[in-house]
């Protein structure tokens, strides 16, 4: 039984499980609604009360809208900071903290990092299982867009393919990430350091003209102007990474004795079993080698207690709004007891005037999950929108299985509270009723 | 469908306070005879017809349909005593207004036993023509004038072919033509079918047509046989 469940695709199993949780209210339905046409009097009682019900479906969908908005975003904030972390399989850095390193080698938040020398580099570089070595040399920006250093073969890893222009070949030449406002042809200028600290004319007389742009990839570094490493030496007066005889070309391989330091060193290497060897390998007294990926499962773990948390408060929510619309429910049987006590003057089942009750309170609770699971979507996508535009981190807002879990229960189980306000309108006498 | 006899044996009916709203020491109904009653405003004449149809519980007596005992039944027996036996004609229509002409002649069929229901949107139909109403779906009733709305209440107490007609001032808000016309189709279910109709009116025109006329006069009967 458990083994053919686990067979099934997962697709399959969320869609059964989604089922399962509407039964009780699919159930429920069936059983009160038997033999009986509630339709036209449902809606003669909606329009009858009609400002009463939007504000009571409102209700509903704010609250389910927060509960979904909220594992909507933090699911796609989850995705969308592993999607940047993706390309950056093994980082080496000079020791320090691990969660810095990875915010500025990763994400672009610039910090001063010490530098690993030449002859560490040299070590990396050679070791016969790392495919790619690259460094990256942040620390200088154009306006709001970081400058970093690095070599051709980074720039490939990360774009792929550029979308116009050329790989940079020269001291002055470098390519723009997506989102920088800067064309091919464009020249410009670097300042060191970023943001408030840059200083603007410590740089003067280097210059750069774009000679290729780089396709979106929803990270940082869309925001990023790529420039070769060397350049970046050159421009602070420090010896280029190639000896007196270099030929100009940009790139690997580096001379030791002329490498001034790199802050962080992206590593990959050629199966997933090396890549452990490397960084063990690397991780000693003199550099740390650490996985963005395995840094970034622990603050989703983090995130994750904060959501259980949040969770706990929505539902805490979804409920007492629940309660409310039910006590507003119970008002609001009373406005129309006028209409079921006819009813129930003109012969009409007991059972009738209580099916008729409940569904009317089904009714406004249905189209208020529903209005709550497109709210917390619509909430979710323009938080990611937010989000992407400061961070250039792509966050999809999606909507997934436990969001519909969760509104599917919801429905199940306020469709049984539902059932509260139905048995009370059959206490009330029908004379007080008819005499209203 | 063939009348019922109302036998009525000690009745007393109490409000809210205690206080005793109608007495009915004896009285009985034959089936076929088209029965009027009358009584100053605030007498008990609606209470008369909410006890007889079972609406309103008795507090003492007996009230029996036939060889059915109402005042014996729980609700949901009276509830369906009403459904299969009884069309009520309420004091001010009571429609839902929000449901078209025909939507309120049919209400019934929403809560019958599927094979019923069929018949009772046609008898709903049909009786909405007979009395100059069509059956416009689209339109609600809360658009209708006051005399039409009460020709729509008829058409819902007898949708369902009941045996019994209870009517509240079915004529009150209908000029003197229709009002005429309502209370000769009225006493003719009476008359030619056979069936039981008590009818509450003001209007001395169908207090001379009635076969028997009954007078309420702070919530004591005082029968005259017409
Ligand atoms: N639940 C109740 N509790 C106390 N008094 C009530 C209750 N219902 C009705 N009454 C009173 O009982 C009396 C009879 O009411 P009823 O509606 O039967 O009068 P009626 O003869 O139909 O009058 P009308 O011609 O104005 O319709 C009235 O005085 C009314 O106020
Ligand atoms: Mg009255």
């Amino acid at each position: 039984m458990m083994a053919f469940w686990y067979d099934l695709p997962v697709a399959v199993q969320d869609g059964l499980v989604g089922l399962m949780l509407l039964t009780p209210a699919i159930v429920l339905g069936a059983v009160v609604l038997r033999g009986f046409e509630t339709r036209p009097l449902l809606f003669a009682l909606v329009r009858q009360q009609v400002w009463l019900s939007i504000v009571f479906v409102a209700l509903i969908a704010v609250s389910v809208g927060i509960g979904v908005g909220l594992i909507a975003q933090e699911r796609g904030l989850r995705q969308g900071t592993a999607r940047a972390a993706d390309k950056f399989d093994l980082i080496v850095a000079a020791p320090g903290s691990e969660i810095t390193a990875m915010l500025a080698a990763v994400y672009l938040q610039a910090s001063d990092m010490p530098l690993i020398d030449g002859e560490t580099y040299h070590d990396i570089e050679s070791h016969p299982r790392a495919e790619l070595v690259a460094p990256i040399a942040f620390g200088d920006s154009w306006k709001d867009a970081p400058v970093v250093g690095t070599t051709p073969q980074f720039v490939v890893h990360l774009a792929e393919s550029l979308t116009e222009g050329r790989m940079f070949a020269s001291e002055e030449e470098a390519i723009a990430g997506a989102r920088v406002p800067l064309s091919v042809g464009d020249e410009f200028s670097p300042a060191h350091g970023v943001g408030g600290a840059a200083e603007e004319d410590a740089h003067r007389g280097a210059n750069y003209t774009i000679t290729g742009k780089m396709p979106l990839t929803g990270t940082p570094w869309d925001r990023a102007i790529l420039v070769p490493v060397e350049a970046v030496w050159g421009v602070h007066g420090l010896a280029v990474g190639h000896g007196p005889e270099w030929d100009g070309v940009v790139g690997p391989p580096f001379e030791p004795r002329y490498f001034p330091g790199t802050p962080a060193v992206l590593v990959r290497a050629d199966s997933l079993g090396s890549t452990y060897g490397l960084q063990a390998t690397f991780n000693n007294d003199e550099t740390m080698a650490f996985f963005p990926g395995t840094i970034l499962a622990r603050l989703h773990a983090l995130m994750g207690d904060v959501r259980q948390l949040m969770s706990v408060l929505a539902v805490i929510t979804q409920v007492l709004v629940t309660a409310s619309v039910l006590a507003g429910l119970m008002m609001l049987t009373k406005l129309l007891s006028r209409r079921l006590a006819l009813l129930r003057a003109l012969g009409a089942p007991g059972r009738f005037v209580f099916a008729l009750t409940w569904s009317y309170a089904v009714f406004l609770i249905v189209i208020g999950a529903a209005s709550g699971l497109t709210l917390g979507v619509l909430a979710s996508w323009a938080i990611s929108q937010a989000i992407t535009a400061r961070t250039d981190i792509l966050v999809q807002a999606t909507l997934d299985w436990p969001e519909i879990h969760i509104v599917a229960g919801f429905i199940s189980l306020t469709s049984i509270l539902a059932l509260l306000p139905a048995l009370l309108t059959m206490k009330r006498s029908v004379i007080a009723g008819l005499r209203g | 469908m063939a009348g019922l006899p109302l036998r009525i044996e000690g009745l007393t009916v109490s409000g809210e306070g205690g206080r005793t709203l109608l007495e009915v020491p004896e009285l009985s109904i034959e089936p076929g005879t088209a029965v009027v009653v009358r009584g100053p405003s605030g007498a008990g004449k609606s209470t008369f017809l909410y006890a007889v149809s079972g609406i309103l519980p008795v507090t003492a007596g007996r009230i029996l349909w036939g060889d059915q005992v109402l005042s014996e039944m729980n609700d949901p027996a009276r509830a369906a005593f009403r459904r299969n036996q009884v069309g009520f004609v309420f004091q001010d229509h009571l429609l839902f207004e929000e449901l078209s002409a025909f939507g309120n002649a049919s209400i019934a069929a929403l809560y019958a036993p599927k094979n019923r229901r069929a018949g009772i949107r046609s008898t709903g139909t049909e009786q909405l023509e007979k009395l100059g109403l069509s059956a416009d779906e689209h339109r609600i009733s809360g658009t209708y004038s006051g005399g039409e709305r009460q020709r729509i209440a008829v058409a819902r107490a007898l949708a369902a072919d009941p045996a019994i007609v209870l009517a509240d001032e079915p004529t009150a808000s209908l000029d003197r033509e229709n009002a005429d016309r309502l209370a000769d189709d009225l006493m003719q279910l009476a008359r030619d079918n056979g069936r039981t109709l008590i009818a509450v009116t003001h209007d001395p025109a169908m207090h001379a047509q009635a076969d028997r006329v009954i007078d309420i006069v702070d919530g004591r009967i005082q029968d005259s046989a017409a």
